[in-house]
């Protein structure tokens, strides 16, 4: 796709200052080293960008989101006023500790689609080293302006129609899954006031279903006891953004168990997905554990407090023989029809 | 030439109607075991009502110019709960699950009036719904769900019903009856309401 035009301006912290800062920007020539590299980062957007996202409405009753009105108003005339909007409002939502930014708007269209990338620089500071002829010269340097790994960011829409589409789109910022909630939250929610597409809720329960239907559906003694760890580290997990398959990664989960939890996703683009995990959601779907003894026991109990229930003694570890002991008063009986 | 209704009729055979099947489901699952719910069904729109729709005028001008990305209860989804408390507390619910760009209550314009009431969303599909035969990239991005008590239901399938009888405009007293009916139905929902309030707090 050609890029049809490019925007950028010098963005300073403005967020609640009476005075912000004017905003500087100009248009980018459609050629050279820059454009080179501005150009990588427009077709690569939809790969770089990993978290799919969509904006909020402003209000519940209306069809309306003040960035995406500020976007489709770029998208309208391509120009330097209107892209100011967008650079103020980054301006406005940017504090000191976010520090200074280069925002770089572009887009492009082809046949019939278009397509807008917005990325922030960050500015940063470094030594210029030049060989000469006599030796070496080095210079500080202020204002650099680096596509960092740690603090880039950028979004991607694309659509046919300004009216309906450019709801959804794909957000990368390197600094999501910082403890430091105004770091993770300038990017996404403040300035595109946007948020994952998946909800937090639906994320972790579509990751407990499919730990859950793992543990009842397999055979295999080893995948039941890693999930059943599995499950005694995730419950004490914080809110935090993450992927079904960056929680077994970080807990170390087997292949084989990945695998058999991985099986349960309707796909694998689901298992990658990135929400905001919800502790309380997780625990909902799996509350209780039973353990089925072969002499035609069954121990219930919720899964938090199983293993304080109900002491595990190994009796022959050879043959997999084990007593379980419990003590308490009984509250009630009831009948079943079925195991499960 | 291929019409409107054409391609919305493959679109409904290829797309919507394994959509609807899938979302039904889906819907299900999250709200299992949620007390009081009465039904929970997903429809693909009728090409007729489809048609009608996307042909409808605003001030002597077509009201929609893009109708197959515009119109967006392509898929209509609706909850049938038994209380009016319950679709709050089941909008709230949806609003945990599901991305939504637009959350309504819709009442009649004044107070003197009776006619349609109901809880509305415009809410993102699910990914779940999603595989390789209707891939996500190629879908319609929205559906509608509607939240209602089941008076609201009944009188809206009725409403509706007439509302698409070929025998033209209803008459004032016809529309008076209508309003009539809707009149009743709210009041049922307000003593019913009131009753499951009385006796839950007495339990």
């Amino acid at each position: 796709m050609e890029i049809g035009a490019i925007h950028s301006f010098l963005i300073h912290a403005g967020k609640n200052q009476e005075n912000p800062h004017d905003i500087n920007g100009t248009a980018v020539a459609k050629s050279g080293r820059l454009f080179d590299m501005l150009k990588r980062i427009f077709d690569n957007a939809e790969d770089e960008c990993q978290h799919d996202i969509s904006f909020v409405p402003d209000n519940d009753a209306e069809q309306r989101n003040e960035c995406r009105d500020s976007f489709l108003a770029y998208l309208g005339t391509c120009d330097l006023p209107t892209g100011r909007q967008i650079a103020k409002r980054l301006q406005g939502v940017t504090t000191n500790k976010s520090g200074l930014g280069l925002l770089f708007l572009m887009v492009g269209e082809h046949k019939g689609v278009t397509k807008i990338v917005v990325s922030r620089f960050p500015a940063d500071s470094g030594i210029l080293a030049e060989e000469k002829a006599k030796g070496l010269s080095v210079e500080f340097l202020e204002r650099i302006f680096m596509k960092s790994a740690t603090s880039y960011k950028a979004a991607v829409y694309s659509g046919r129609s300004h009216d309906k589409d450019f709801w959804k789109g794909k957000a990368v910022d390197k600094q999501i899954n910082s403890a430091e909630s105004y770091i993770s939250n300038y990017w996404i929610r403040d300035f595109l006031r946007s948020d994952f597409l998946t909800p937090g809720e639906a994320g972790t329960r579509r990751f407990a279903v499919a730990v859950r239907d793992a543990m009842n559906q397999t055979s295999e003694s080893k995948v039941k006891e890693d999930i059943a760890a599995l499950h005694h580290f995730v419950s004490g997990m914080p809110k935090k953004v993450v992927s079904a398959k960056d929680v077994l990664n970080q807990f170390h989960v087997s292949e084989g168990t990945q695998n058999e939890i991985k099986a349960k996703f309707h796909r694998e683009a689901l298992f990658d997905e990135r929400f905001r995990f919800v502790p309380d959601e997780f625990l909902k779907h799996v509350a209780f554990k039973t353990v089925e003894l072969d002499n035609g026991g069954l121990l219930t109990a919720s899964t938090d407090r199983f293993d304080n229930v109900f002491k595990k003694d190994i009796v022959d570890q050879s043959h997999d023989i084990v007593k379980f002991s419990t003590q308490g008063k009984v509250v009630n009986q009831r009948f079943r029809k079925t195991k499960s | 030439m291929t019409t409107v209704a054409d391609t919305y009729k493959e679109r409904r055979e290829k797309m919507l109607l394994p959509l609807a099947e899938r979302l039904e489901a889906h819907l299900k699952s999250v709200f299992d075991g949620y007390p009081r719910i009465d039904r929970i069904s997903v429809r693909a729109k009728s090409i007729e009502r489809f048609v009608a729709k996307s042909e409808k005028q605003n001030d002597g001008k077509p009201k929609y110019d893009d109708p197959l990305n515009q119109i967006q209860d392509q898929l209509g989804a609706r909850i049938v709960t038994f209380y009016k408390n319950d679709v709050e507390q089941l909008a709230e619910e949806v609003k945990k699950y599901f991305r939504y760009i637009e959350s309504r209550q819709i009442v009649p314009d004044s107070e003197r009036e009776f006619g349609y009431e109901g809880r509305h969303f415009i809410l993102f599909l699910p990914r779940d719904v999603f595989d390789e035969t209707v891939r996500e990239e190629d879908s319609i991005p929205f559906f509608e769900l509607q939240i209602k008590t089941l008076f609201q239901h009944a009188w809206s399938e009725a409403e509706h019903d007439l509302g698409y009888k070929p025998s033209a405009e209803l008459s004032s007293e016809q529309k008076r009856r209508l309003a009539f009916t809707a009149a009743q139905a709210w009041g049922a929902d307000q003593m019913f309401e009131e009753l499951y309030k009385q006796t839950t707090h007495s339990a």
